[in-house]
């Protein structure tokens, strides 16, 4: 008993308007892909794992890592701060460049966590893997990138 | 050559605009409506807490410098995330698809330009995004409705686009900026180093399979276009192959790119999916007062 379904045609102009919105959709992301970056988000290219590593080459781990007036040590992670792991790496000059904007970083930890003994010290260390023929062998050093110090007089 | 240039234009046009039942608009829309709310609530809950980081941290991409967007604030990023909970509630019934759609895509758009401007940029959202762009062109649709449509053929055709360009573009991404040797260098080997789980952390002392997994990736994301070229048995194939390759990705890096898999759910028959029927034969009783109404659309759908 079943009849074909009815078929919605689209007028001409639709369908012209349609290939149109079609070949400037594909030409904004080919545009991306060759020339762009995540800058030209949503049409950058899609470089999720993008980059080589040679296999000799140490492999980057970037962490945080805080101490607050008790003295104690600790990471910051996504939840004390409200910034991922890869927003540090991405803004990693920034700080570099200006280790005060850290600070931004505590006022963010101080929102968060507004009982907590305030922060006194961030660093944005990187642990170097040791990677031979493409294996970790288990070694790795540690290097400070940047550490910002508050203010000494913190209420 | 202008008789094949009128024969291949027409032909390309109506590959573009390939009829599709509107049933499958109907349960794309209410599972991509869903999926924002799933978002912001469990996918991506790190984007909502960008609204403690103060504005001096916020570094606007292109988009975001040469449209007049706001510095976010912890009063904009809790509007916008609350605005959207209940927009996305109320689209996902397929009510006021055009204004609702259209007000889903302009909030979840400015909720993705706020996550991606802190310094990472993801990149599983393209496909997602156009659909849910495309999607409030298109008016009302029911729940299994058989009707075909060509402009319901045509998002889903430009969504499918964007999940296939995402795979085929990546790989040209991996010869720009790795370059040819991305194949036998360490990319894996640092990723499952810096993510790895127990399913994956023995990878990287098995000489060569991690670098054997790179060639695969680029093989399949070479070829990938493949799936539009292919009867619709095949097609599924590829797309059963294409949800493995995350779930393998899932269990080894723990990254799984989400709206990109909802967005490729648009290859699939949804059509079949009946919410609606389903809700009224367990619950009899909940559709005795409204089943007079519904008669003639179930008839309709059912015929």
């Amino acid at each position: 008993m079943r009849g074909e379904p009815q078929i919605q045609r689209l007028s001409p102009t639709g369908r012209a308007l349609r290939l149109a919105v079609a070949f400037v959709v594909i030409g904004l992301l080919l545009a991306g892909t060759f020339f762009g970056d995540d800058d030209h988000f949503p049409f950058g290219p899609f470089r999720m794992y993008s980059t080589s590593n040679e296999l000799n080459a140490p492999v980057r781990d970037t962490r945080i890592r805080a101490i607050n007036a008790e003295g104690e040590e600790f990471p910051l992670g996504v939840g004390s701060t409200g910034l991922r792991r890869a927003e540090f790496e991405g803004q990693v000059h920034r700080f570099e460049e200006n280790p005060e904007l850290l600070s931004y970083v505590a006022e963010a930890y101080h929102r968060r966590h507004p009982d907590a003994p305030p922060l006194v010290q961030i660093s944005i260390v990187v642990v170097w893997h040791e990677v031979r023929d493409g294996l970790a062998t288990g070694n790795r050093t540690e290097e400070v990138i940047v550490t910002w110090h508050a203010e000494e007089d913190i209420p | 050559m202008s008789s094949r240039a009128t024969q291949i234009g027409p032909s390309l046009a109506r590959w573009f605009t390939e009829p599709v039942p509107l049933g499958r608009i109907a349960a794309f829309r209410t599972i991509c409506y869903i999926f924002v709310a799933l978002d912001l609530l469990f996918f991506t809950p790190w984007v909502v807490e960008h609204a403690d980081v103060p504005g001096e941290l916020y570094q606007p991409l292109f988009i975001g410098r040469i449209l007049p967007l706001p510095t976010p604030n912890a009063w904009l990023v809790h509007t916008i995330y609350w605005a959207l909970l209940v927009l996305t509630a109320l689209a996902a019934t397929g009510r006021a698809p055009r204004l609702l759609g259209w007000a889903v895509f302009v909030l979840y758009f400015e909720w993705m330009i706020i996550a991606m401007s802190y310094g990472k940029v993801d990149h599983d959202h393209f496909a997602f995004l156009l659909a849910l762009a495309l999607l409030p062109t298109l008016g009302r649709a029911r729940h299994g409705d058989p009707t075909l449509s060509e402009s319901a053929g045509w998002v889903i055709r430009m969504t499918q686009i964007a999940v296939i360009a995402t795979y085929f573009l990546a790989a040209w991404a991996k010869f720009r900026f790795g370059g040819i040797e991305w194949l036998w260098e360490a990319t894996l080997t640092r990723a499952v180093l810096r993510r790895g789980t127990v399913f994956s952390n023995w990878t990287t002392e098995v000489p060569g399979l991690l670098v054997a997994v790179q060639f695969g990736i680029i093989a399949f994301e070479l070829l990938s276009p493949a799936v539009f070229f292919v009867r619709k048995r095949i097609q599924y194939g590829i797309i059963a192959f294409f949800y493995s390759f995350h779930a393998v990705t899932y269990a080894s890096l723990t990254i799984a790119f989400w709206p990109h898999l909802v967005a490729m759910l648009c290859f699939l028959p949804l059509e079949r999916i009946r919410p609606v029927q389903w809700v009224r034969a367990r619950f009899p009783q909940l559709a005795g007062k409204s089943r007079s109404q519904s008669a003639t659309a179930d008839a309709l759908s059912d015929s």
